[in-house]
């Protein structure tokens, strides 16, 4: 390798010499995959030092311009494709150059600052890339943050249940708050988007509570999968801390697709696809002892008589199987429209996804439409803008937790025996549900739990260069827009349901109209420049955020009959109107310095202030540190096989915002008698709350080795945090129960390890196949305040303990032990031991290509409180079987004994998922110019399945689900979900 | 020459950009849903007072949902059948050997409606006086009448903590929530609530008399004068005294009370109900409904019943359908609802005639005033149409009949009074657990955020 080189520079030494008289000369030539010898279009040629380059044409061939008749270095390069440099001198007139294709994604560009970027082999953090093809390349997945489970080390990812539209809550790198859900910042084309999980409502009419227990989706649910190109995602503080105060658990990049010069190209898809329940439990049968057994006495003789009748008409209905167990139609079409000119260009989207659920009258439908449009006003100035408008319509249906209302179909069928037939009568009737408040057929046949959200979001930049000499440039960008979200939702249960008539005001209907309103701004300088050998690059600017929600909600009670509209109610409540405004201003400083790709630091800061912080206008500093050695790239490194040995270590600090209401100390509104009270809020404000900061120190190694067939990448990180906001609990006894405090630290270590590499390629056969490892270990290093208990449902069914010296993911309940700290017994944590994944794609006989994903997490309990509940209604399976033969039936005795503790239904959620798997084929060129000319010029089809199966000893539909949505900790209660489907797709694409 | 002059035109425009509208700059936050407890602390305006005083009333009814249902489970005068949490069975009725802990079901770490509830009443009330002693735009009298009727209320909230936990005393000094006081043994604590209300009646007194000089609502119908309130304030002071065994002390207050030995036993003060904004009777249940979450009549009140008791008749409603709800610790079945409300906007007395009555028996009981004692004790007898009583005069005897009376006079009024009665008595042993297998609690420890709170200041 070597001697080559010194061959070369000793041409170029001799070509140099001998053409010196030449003012400048013309290197030509074309730029071919190395593998398939196919042309590639649009690859990039760059003079080395310089800001002088071109671009092949569509026959991949390019021609340059030297403008001295010195030797020089041309960089070669192409997206997916590894970057050659290749010396030149006077005399070279022609080059062939043969990239190879970037298995392990060293060439990837990767947003490092507000304004910068840097390619992967000079990164100095563990940054995640995903890909459009990792994302969607495999199968169709609703949502974007369902298409990451498994391609993220460090990720936790865990869904509400099964019900369509989304509901995902992703946690990086541990947590990072102990009172907001610790959710990434996510910033789509520059746009900081709104991720709420928006009240829907249903917590409130189904009485199970507060709006956490809605099962609201997450309006990420709202981008369409298929418009992003690339999802990068900073883990922790040390890629993120200039992000600033919003960035504590992580920031996640998302960029979209945009147009490309050239032919204008066509794209059409359509998935046609089924879903059906992943997994389904089962439920017990009866007999007559086991009714004997399970009754009172005065109840025994009905349910004889009905079990009976039930035989001789052998009507036994599973209703686990009758709600769920339905295969639902799922409907994707995609266009795409896209391609430009050198001066603009475009990508043109619309999308209708139109999918149902497994549970009847529930589904997801999105409406999405993009323009990405690019346009170089002058030579020096370029404008960009995104618009996507969705409109999102969700029917979700009534699952999870309830309260006396029976508006769940869990809840509600863990109390009916088989025997008894729930069903329509003839008369179109619903039977009366002598084992539970409401007959689930009727809410799920009659109810209404539908929102929809229109949404626009506008993303702008506009980039301008000042300056450009022959090695440097300054450019000043600007960038930014708005994020304007709409969200109506209903809650509707008709009058005539069995609950209903229970009430003195039987139907209700909770409604919403829902507004956000985020804008954001950005201006930077970026200045380029050399120092000796060390090329710089400086950039300074300042952000700004607007943040605008408001929330009515009005519920009407005692509905005329089939009538919807509040004023037909004779119960008419607001039953809440919220406001928040928030503003935040940042400025920010970075300097990255890059000596010949074999050193690479980078050093910034940024200050931040909010109206969120007790004093909002103090400037909070958070610095960041980073530098990668690429060692292979000096001229000692001589180790063959190793191509690549990058050692870095990075150091950020972030901060995460103060909930909204953190500083007031209100009087709130209260109605009695027909008088209006204020009343003194259990709660004090606390002016002098600070925002919650993380440190992250990370630290790794990557390595390509065979010439980037293989590739490892491993960090090691510690993250900690301070200033937690938590609750501190005042003696109830004052009449205030809590205070915010800035108390507790948290500390979460790691390790991510990514092995991925390419061990067969060849012109026919391609074998990509990668593995990540990612564990991480949570610990309250300080609580400050009395050690707690909080969340899930209080300690007879477990909760969770906020200690020092423990992971407040330990959950803990009945019955209490007076040593233990907060007094009660240890039964899990929710933490698990390690996760991993194994993803191949198989690529062979010129056109067919297979994929799968495979998913493991190795411990991490949940609290399965659908068990409980079956149990509570003998509707387990196996429930009446006596395993220790004592007379009294399993479902009465979980264990641990003596059968009356928490720990009953703390179980281990360790799974293994086949995630994706998919199957394409796309017909050869000289079929489709066969079959159609000139008019398609690609053809692909395929099969696919995600979620496709499931191995784990947990007595649940999914081990990954969450009861409470997306929180920091109590995200792994389980309370009869909507079960997760299996989705089977074919697909067709169809190029223009 | 051309380019110059566009970086000039682009940094100028940027300049005015950033100028005119510094992104730098934030607005002032204010709270934009509601006003603050800064904003009554200085020069309250007549209108804030009385916000604060509607705001007092609805902290007042705080605790009804939780002491009717927890409470008189505890005595056993109902059960609270819930099939959605079988926690309202299997923990409140001590089935399987659980025991109250300082998180307990239906309670939580900081005691919920029998604990910080009440408090939050309380620290209503303190704002209250604070609110009205530092305006001048009120007259004194006023000050007076609202300082008589925040401590009447504060008395009567007082006595809700100190029942939960009994002997493990409360704190009376909770004026400063970042420093609260020491927990006080319970007699302590019942002294200081009879100097909270004594203080209350010296108010009204000094106020003057005619109209309470603000609103009331409708719950104080009768009693929304200066008199009125004093009314209510010593049938309060005469329910504390009873707990203070001071049996004279009792008869005095009944005297400056409303008691009317032949007037409507119904009569007393209210927590008014109403639809929204308002909110509903937490203890109405439609006739019949076919649901698994209602109060029902516990079985060993049905069965000791007396033959032709009207109470029975007009308080308990026979289900066509009863209620039956299984849980790990078996099934219980509910036969009878509460047949007390009317609709689900009826008012909840919270203190009674009738009740007075009954405290005049028991204080002529305890005092061996038998006469008197079984003369008022035949007022109830009469009402219910069980005819006059005709058992033992012994005292011991005249307690168990005026307990036993007590149990249908004033069945699952929201107090807990079985569960607080036997107690009183040492009778906590004659609750029957046997219907339902569990355990009867005598009393709560502290919540956890008590305990907490100690902790954290190092005490």
């Amino acid at each position: 390798m070597f001697k080559l080189y010194k061959t070369i520079l000793t041409l170029a030494f001799l070509w140099g010499s001998v053409g010196w008289a030449f003012a400048q000369y013309t290197v030509s030539g074309t730029v071919v995959d190395e593998r398939t010898g196919e042309a590639l279009i649009g690859s990039s040629i760059l003079l080395k030092g310089t800001t002088t380059g071109t671009i092949t044409d569509l026959d991949g061939r390019f021609s340059i311009n030297l403008p001295t008749n010195d030797p020089a270095t041309l960089i070669f390069s192409s997206i997916g494709f590894l970057t050659q440099s290749v010396d030149v001198a006077p005399g070279v007139s022609i080059l062939n150059i043969r990239l190879r294709q970037d298995a392990t994604n060293l060439e990837e560009v990767v947003v490092t600052g507000l304004a910068t970027s840097v390619k992967r082999s000079n990164l100095a953090n563990a940054v995640t890339s995903v890909s459009a093809r990792d994302l969607t390349g495999t199968t169709t997945i609703q949502t974007t943050d369902g298409a990451l489970y498994g391609k993220v080390p460090g990720a936790t990812i865990r869904s509400n249940g099964g019900a369509p539209g989304g509901g995902i809550s992703i946690q990086l790198r541990g947590i990072s708050s102990l009172s907001g859900a610790s959710q990434p910042l996510i910033i789509v084309d520059g746009v900081y988007i709104s991720n709420a999980s928006q009240r829907t409502g249903r917590a409130t009419v189904s009485g199970a509570g507060a709006s956490n227990q809605d099962d609201g989706s997450n309006r990420l649910a709202d981008i369409n999968p298929a418009d992003i190109e690339t999802i990068e995602i900073l883990k922790g503080p040390s890629a993120a801390a200039i992000y600033g105060t919003r960035a504590n658990a992580g920031v996640i990049i998302i960029t979209t697709k945009r147009g490309q010069e050239g032919k204008t190209t066509v794209s059409l898809s359509q998935d046609v696809g089924f879903a059906q329940p992943l997994r389904l439990l089962g439920v017990d049968n009866w007999s007559e002892a086991k009714i004997n057994f399970f009754f009172p006495e005065s109840r025994r003789p009905i349910e004889l008589e009905r079990f009976r009748a039930a035989q001789s008409s052998g009507t036994f209905i599973d209703y686990e199987d009758y709600f769920y167990n339905n295969q639902a139609t799922l409907l994707n079409t995609r266009i795409n429209v896209s391609g430009g000119t050198e001066k603009t260009k475009f990508f043109v989207s619309g999308n209708i996804t139109d999918e149902e659920g497994t549970v009847k009258n529930t589904g997801f439908n999105r409406y999405s439409i993009r323009a990405n449009i690019d346009h170089k006003i002058t030579d020096r100035i370029k404008i960009g803008v995104s618009s996507n408008y969705i409109r999102s319509n969700t029917d979700r249906g009534f699952t999870g937790n309830q309260n006396n209302s029976g508006a769940s179909i869990g809840y509600s069928i863990a109390y009916v025996p088989n025997y008894y037939d729930l069903r329509k009568k003839d008369d179109g009737t619903y039977p009366v549900n002598p084992y539970f408040s409401e007959n689930p057929v009727a809410v799920t046949d009659n109810g209404v739990n539908n929102t929809l959200v229109n949404r626009f979001i506008q993303a702008f930049t506009l980039d301008i260069d000042l300056l450009k000499t022959e090695n440097s440039f300054l450019k000043a960008q600007f960038s930014g827009g708005l994020d304007y979200l709409q969200n109506t939702s209903m809650v509707y249960l008709p009058e005539f349901l069995q609950f209903q008539r229970a009430q003195a005001n039987p139907g209700d209907v909770l409604k919403g109209k829902q507004e956000s309103f985020n804008t954001n701004f950005q201006a930077a300088l970026v200045y380029n420049w050399n120092l000796g050998s060390v090329n710089m690059n400086s950039s300074a600017g300042l952000v700004r955020l607007d943040f605008a929600d408001n929330a009515l909600f009005n519920r009407g009670r005692g509905l005329v009959p089939g009538q919807r509209n509040l004023q037909q109610a004779a119960i008419q409540e607001i039953n809440q109107e919220f406001n928040s405004r928030i503003q935040d201003a940042g400025i920010f400083l970075q300097q990255e310095a890059n000596w010949e790709d074999k050193i690479i630091g980078t050093l910034g800061i940024r200050w931040d202030k909010s109206t969120l912080n007790g004093d909002p206008q103090q400037y909070y500093a958070f610095p960041r540190a980073s530098v990668a050695f690429n060692i292979a790239n000096f001229d000692f490194w001589n180790v063959g096989f190793m191509n690549q040995l990058k050692p870095r270590i990075a150091y950020g600090e972030t901060a995460g915002p103060v909930n909204f209401g953190a500083t007031f100390t209100p009087l709130g509104g209260t109605n009695i008698g027909g008088l209006l009270g204020s009343v003194v809020s259990t709660q004090i404000g606390n002016t002098l709350i600070l925002p919650e900061t993380a440190k992250e120190l990370e630290f790794g190694v990557d390595a390509g080795f065979f010439n980037n067939r293989l590739s490892l990448e491993a960090t090691y990180y510690i993250k900690s945090t301070q200033n937690n906001i938590q609750n501190l609990n005042l003696a109830p006894s004052t009449g205030v129960n809590t205070t915010p405090s800035n108390e507790a630290e948290l500390e979460n270590r790691g390790i991510e390890l990514s092995l991925s590499g390419t061990p067969i390629e060849t012109a026919n056969f391609r074998w990509f196949s990668r593995v990540m490892f990612w564990k991480n270990e949570l610990l309250m290093t300080r609580l400050g305040i009395p050690t707690y208990i909080a969340g899930a449902f209080g300690t007879g069914l477990g909760t969770f303990l906020y200690a020092e010296g423990y992971s407040p993911t330990t959950i803990v309940g009945a019955p209490a032990v007076a040593g233990n700290p907060g007094g009660f017994t240890f039964w899990g944590n929710a933490q698990p031991k390690f996760n991993m994944s194994f993803f191949n794609s198989i690529r062979m006989m010129k056109g067919l290509e297979l994929s799968f994903l495979v998913d493991w997490k190795k411990g991490g309990d949940n609290i399965n409180l659908t068990s409980f509940l079956n149990d509570g209604g003998g509707t387990t399976k196996g429930w009446f079987d006596d395993d220790n033969g004592d007379g009294i039936p399993n479902g009465r005795q979980r264990p641990p004994a003596p059968f009356n503790n928490a720990g009953r239904w703390v179980q281990d959620a360790s799974f293994v998922k086949i995630r994706e798997i998919g199957l394409y084929y796309t017909l050869p060129k000289t079929t489709i110019s066969e079959w159609f000319g000139s008019s398609v010029s690609n053809i692909r089809v395929g099969t696919s399945v995600n979620n496709a199966f499931l191995f784990t000893k947990y007595e649940g539909y999914d081990p990954e689900t969450s009861t409470f949505g997306a929180q920091a900790i109590a995200n792994n209660v389980d309370i009869a979900p909507y079960p997760t489907p299996r989705r089977m797709f074919f697909h067709l694409t169809v190029d223009f | 020459m051309k380019n110059l002059r566009n970086y000039f035109a682009s940094a100028l425009i940027t300049a005015a950009v950033l100028t005119s509208c510094n992104p730098l700059q934030l607005d002032e936050v204010q709270d934009p849903n509601n006003p603050s407890e800064a904003s009554v602390s200085n020069n309250a305006t007549p209108q804030q007072i009385q916000f604060l005083i509607t705001g007092l009333e609805s902290r007042h009814r705080g605790y009804v949902t939780n002491i009717s249902q927890a409470w008189n489970t505890f005595g056993r005068e109902i059960w609270y059948l819930n099939a959605s949490d079988p926690r309202f069975q299997t923990d409140w009725l001590g089935q399987n050997g659980r025991v109250p802990d300082r998180a307990y079901f239906g309670f939580g770490t900081t005691g919920g409606g029998s604990w910080a509830s009440p408090y939050q009443a309380i620290k209503q009330a303190d704002v209250l006086i604070t609110s009205a002693g530092n305006t001048n735009l009120i007259p004194e009298t006023s000050k007076s009448a609202v300082r008589g009727f925040a401590k009447t209320i504060k008395g009567y909230q007082f006595m809700i903590p100190a029942n939960f936990v009994y002997e493990n005393g409360i704190r009376i000094d909770v004026a400063n929530p970042l420093n609260p006081g020491p927990f006080v043994p319970y007699e302590q604590a019942l002294d200081a609530i009879k100097g909270i209300l004594d203080e209350g009646d010296a108010d009204l007194v000094a106020a003057g008399t005619g109209n309470f000089p603000f609103a009331l609502t409708r719950g104080f119908n009768g009693f929304n004068t200066y008199t009125g309130l004093r009314q209510v304030n010593r049938a309060i002071t005469a329910r504390l005294n009873a707990y203070r065994k001071d049996w004279q002390g009792v008869l005095t207050a009944l005297s400056a009370s409303f008691m009317d030995l032949n007037g409507d036993l119904n009569r007393g003060p209210s927590h008014p109900y109403g639809a929204s904004p308002d909110i509903f009777n937490p203890l109405f249940y439609l006739p019949n409904a076919a649901v698994n979450t209602i109060i029902v009549v516990h079985p060993s009140v049905l069965r000791d019943t007396t033959a032709g008791d009207l109470r029975v008749k007009s308080k308990f409603l026979r289900r066509t359908t009863p209620v039956t709800v299984t849980t790990d610790a078996g099934a219980l079945v509910g036969t009878h609802q509460d047949a007390r409300w009317a609709t689900n906007t009826t008012s909840i007395p919270f203190i009674r005639n009738e009740e007075l009555i009954l405290l005049k028996a028991e204080a002529h009981a305890n005092l061996n005033q038998t006469t008197q004692a079984v003369e008022a004790i035949n007022i109830i007898r009469n009402a219910a149409k069980i005819g006059p009583y005709t058992g033992a005069t012994t005292q011991a005897a005249l307690i168990t009949e005026i307990l036993y009376q007590r149990r249908y006079s004033l069945w699952a009024e929201p107090w807990g009074h079985r569960w607080i009665d036997t107690r009183r008595y040492g009778r906590q042993n004659e609750i029957p657990t046997n219907f339902d297998g569990g355990a009867i609690f005598k009393q709560f420890p502290h919540p956890q955020a008590e305990l907490s709170w100690d902790l954290y200041k190092g005490n």
